[in-house]
């Protein structure tokens, strides 16, 4: 089979895996107990009003026209309203979704470029006090909760050297509105996420640094390395251009299934640094039994797994090149 | 003129019982252009001899004596810097057993050909290395368009010319070949080996051959050293192992591959075991398996003496070779030493 076909047929089920997981969403919000009305009891004083607000958002509906309509509305790439903000909810699940990209996306270069050099080196140093003294750091590291790395980052950084602000993410509160270009580039942004992001990295770097660690253990045992050695290779250049550029295959998938699983968001760093992403405001929609922002949010969290578990694959293909598309 | 002179090494491996005596008092001399043959059975200490010279070893390993002169150079004295720049692949290069992994699967033969000409030669272009390499697959029967290829893409016995284009690349004055073939189909091992031996004599590098197989050395080396226990029992020119062994263990391998033998075909193999290399004690390494074995030789550790000619043995008994020769032809005479063997082990087990 060809690359073009594999790509072709990945690309297929691809496609067939997100509409499972729609509908697997669907159905698991229609079961719950509740609806957007049953939580604010006080804002519907009479039964008629309520009655008339549930027809409003479709809810008297049979399941499956709804279904049929809520997949429609998908396709139009529109998840319905909101019903705690009365707003189409794409208007504001996607910049959400994007504050959270921005911050997850550099907690997690951070993690994985540190976490592979480093676990890279400590596989090398194999048996050696460096590496003893990192698998514990990294150890404790992974074992902390994230919001006690925040609060300690804020401690030092925000309350003792005054170096960054404390929470949100710069601006004037108004960070829904403004573009993309002026919401990101500038100083004031990038000062805002130095502290969350290197929660997260802090939190995300032990994965990446002790898997990069046992593998290049593995790597490590293949007589190419000994054979690079052997040519005189400088020990920079037989670790990183051979035994770690070999290792870090099975970590592509593992990156890409993390990045997937951390564009949902982190609720604890996000509630921590007070930062509008969409872990926060999938917390906080759940327990307002606001169903279109909730789905959207769970929707965009699995879409994202589904689709970097498809990067992994095709990135896989370029990488290995013994890798045969089967 | 002499290329390398491994004088009274002694190499080491630490471990939690003591030292492993895997290079014991190893003398080794090689003529330029020559190519030595160390034969041995598995764990006699081959892989740590040939990779002391280019200190190829494991972090346990340790030089606990003695000097490896290459072409003037102290190897033992150098830095790890030095050794990488001067010496490793640019003056002694290696091809591995299974050249199938001694190649980086992800990188194509051609890019890591044209890396290690282009770190050594720095004023080489990226374009003559490429050129380089294309000639010497031209030479070993590849298509040179194959250097795009990954490793994985190469047959066994193509990856094993790809891997002798890169041990030759930058024309190294000395190969280790650590059992070349020995991967490979039957059928193509000689091809192989004479592939080595062209390239060899067309760049006139010397040789060190390390296999099971004294038939395999008896053809192709000048030289044979035999190594038994971490030490060399018997070394001289190929036709002298052959035709006239002093070493009760070269007369025991010798029988092991009767094809090399004269007359008798009977397959005898040497009874027991390799010997414990932790705390190995006095007196020769061979005697518990040695049909000739007296009690001197329990007692003492036989020197290396010289029969003429390079011809140096390490054996008590070496003087009586003409009598040992005859016997050690006989299979009763290993037969015996079967039951001796057995009968040490069951006492060993009381
Ligand atoms: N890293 C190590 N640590 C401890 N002992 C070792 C180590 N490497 C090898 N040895 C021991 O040293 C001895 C010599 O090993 P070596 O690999 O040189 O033998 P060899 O003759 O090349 O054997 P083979 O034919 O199996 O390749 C063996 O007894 C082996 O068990
Ligand atoms: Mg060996």
């Amino acid at each position: 089979m060809g690359l073009r076909e594999y790509v072709i047929r990945r690309v297929f089920q691809l496609i067939l895996t997100l509409w499972t997981l729609v509908t697997l969403l669907f159905i698991l919000f229609r079961m719950v107990p509740g609806d957007p009305t049953s939580r604010f009891v006080m804002d519907y004083p009479s039964d008629a009003e309520r009655q008339a607000r549930i027809e409003e958002l479709g809810l008297n509906e049979p399941l499956y026209i709804q279904y049929i309509e809520y997949m429609g509305q998908l396709l139009q790439g529109e998840f319905g309203d909101s019903a705690h903000y009365r707003q189409p909810v794409s208007e504001i699940i996607f910049p959400l979704f994007l504050n959270t990209i921005v911050l997850m996306f550099t907690a997690l270069i951070i993690a994985y470029t540190v976490g592979i050099l480093f676990g890279a080196a400590m596989g090398w140093f194999r048996g050696s006090r460096f590496e003893r003294v990192g698998i514990i750091a990294t150890l404790v590291a992974r074992a902390s909760p994230e919001f006690w790395i925040g609060i300690i980052l804020v401690w030092i950084f925000v309350f003792q050297l005054g170096l960054f602000p404390r929470s949100g993410i710069g601006g004037y509160g108004g960070e829904l509105t403004m573009n993309f270009v002026d919401r990101y580039i500038n100083f004031d942004f990038l000062r805002h996420l130095i502290l969350p992001a290197l929660t997260g990295a802090i939190v995300y770097l032990a994965t990446p640094a002790l898997l990069m660690r046992n593998t290049m253990l593995e790597v490590l045992k293949a007589d190419f390395v000994e054979i690079k050695q052997a040519e005189g290779l400088p020990e920079r250049t037989v670790l990183y251009k051979h035994a770690a550029r070999n290792s870090i295959l099975p970590l592509v998938t593992v990156a890409a299934i993390a990045t997937g699983a951390a564009m949902g968001g982190s609720v604890i760093i996000e509630t921590v640094f007070n930062w509008p992403g969409v872990g926060r405001e999938m917390v906080a929609s759940v327990s307002r039994n606001d169903y279109p922002v909730a789905m959207a949010a769970f929707l965009l969290m699995g879409t994202s797994v589904i689709v970097m578990n498809f990067v992994a694959d095709i990135l896989y293909l370029y990488l290995d090149p013994r890798v045969k598309y089967e | 003129m002499t290329l390398l002179t491994i004088d009274g090494l002694q190499m080491y491996y630490r471990s939690d019982d003591g030292y492993v005596r895997a290079a014991d008092d190893i003398n080794l001399e090689l003529e330029s252009g020559q190519t030595l043959g160390l034969v041995g059975e598995s764990g006699s200490g081959k892989t740590t001899i040939a990779r002391s010279i280019i200190r190829l070893l494991p972090d346990n390993a340790e030089v606990i004596d003695g000097s490896i002169d290459f072409d003037g150079t102290e190897v033992t004295d150098l830095s790890d810097r030095e050794l990488r720049k001067q010496i490793r692949w640019r003056e002694v290069s290696m091809i591995p057993q299974n050249a199938m992994n001694g190649f980086d699967p992800v990188y194509t033969v051609g890019q890591q050909i044209v890396q290690a000409i282009r770190y050594h030669e720095k004023e080489t272009s990226k374009r003559e290395a490429r050129d380089r390499a294309r000639d010497l697959f031209d030479e070993l029967g590849i298509e040179p368009d194959r250097i795009d290829d990954y490793p994985h893409q190469f047959s066994g016995g193509m990856a094993q010319r790809a891997m002798i284009a890169l041990a030759l690349c930058l024309e190294p004055r000395l190969i280790l070949a650590d059992e070349p073939t020995t991967a490979l189909d039957v059928v193509i091992q000689d091809r192989i080996l004479q592939t080595i031996k062209r390239m060899q004599a067309e760049i006139d590098s010397a040789m060190i051959l390390i296999t099971h197989d004294i038939s395999v050395v008896s053809e192709t080396a000048d030289r044979i050293a035999v190594c038994y226990g971490g030490r060399i029992v018997e070394q001289a020119d190929s036709a002298t192992i052959i035709k006239n062994p002093r070493h009760p263990y070269t007369l025991g391998l010798r029988n092991a591959f009767p094809d090399i033998g004269d007359e008798d075909d009977d397959l005898i193999s040497i009874p027991g075991t390799p010997p414990e290399l932790v705390d190995p004690g006095e007196g020769c390494r061979f005697a518990p398996r040695c049909p000739f074995a007296e009690e001197e030789c329990w007692e003492e550790t036989p020197k290396p003496e010289e029969y003429g000619d390079g011809h140096i043995v390490r054996c008590h008994r070496a003087d009586e070779a003409d009598l040992l020769r005859e016997q050690a032809t006989e299979k009763a005479t290993w037969d015996g030493m079967r039951d001796k063997v057995r009968q040490s082990i069951s006492r060993g087990e009381d």
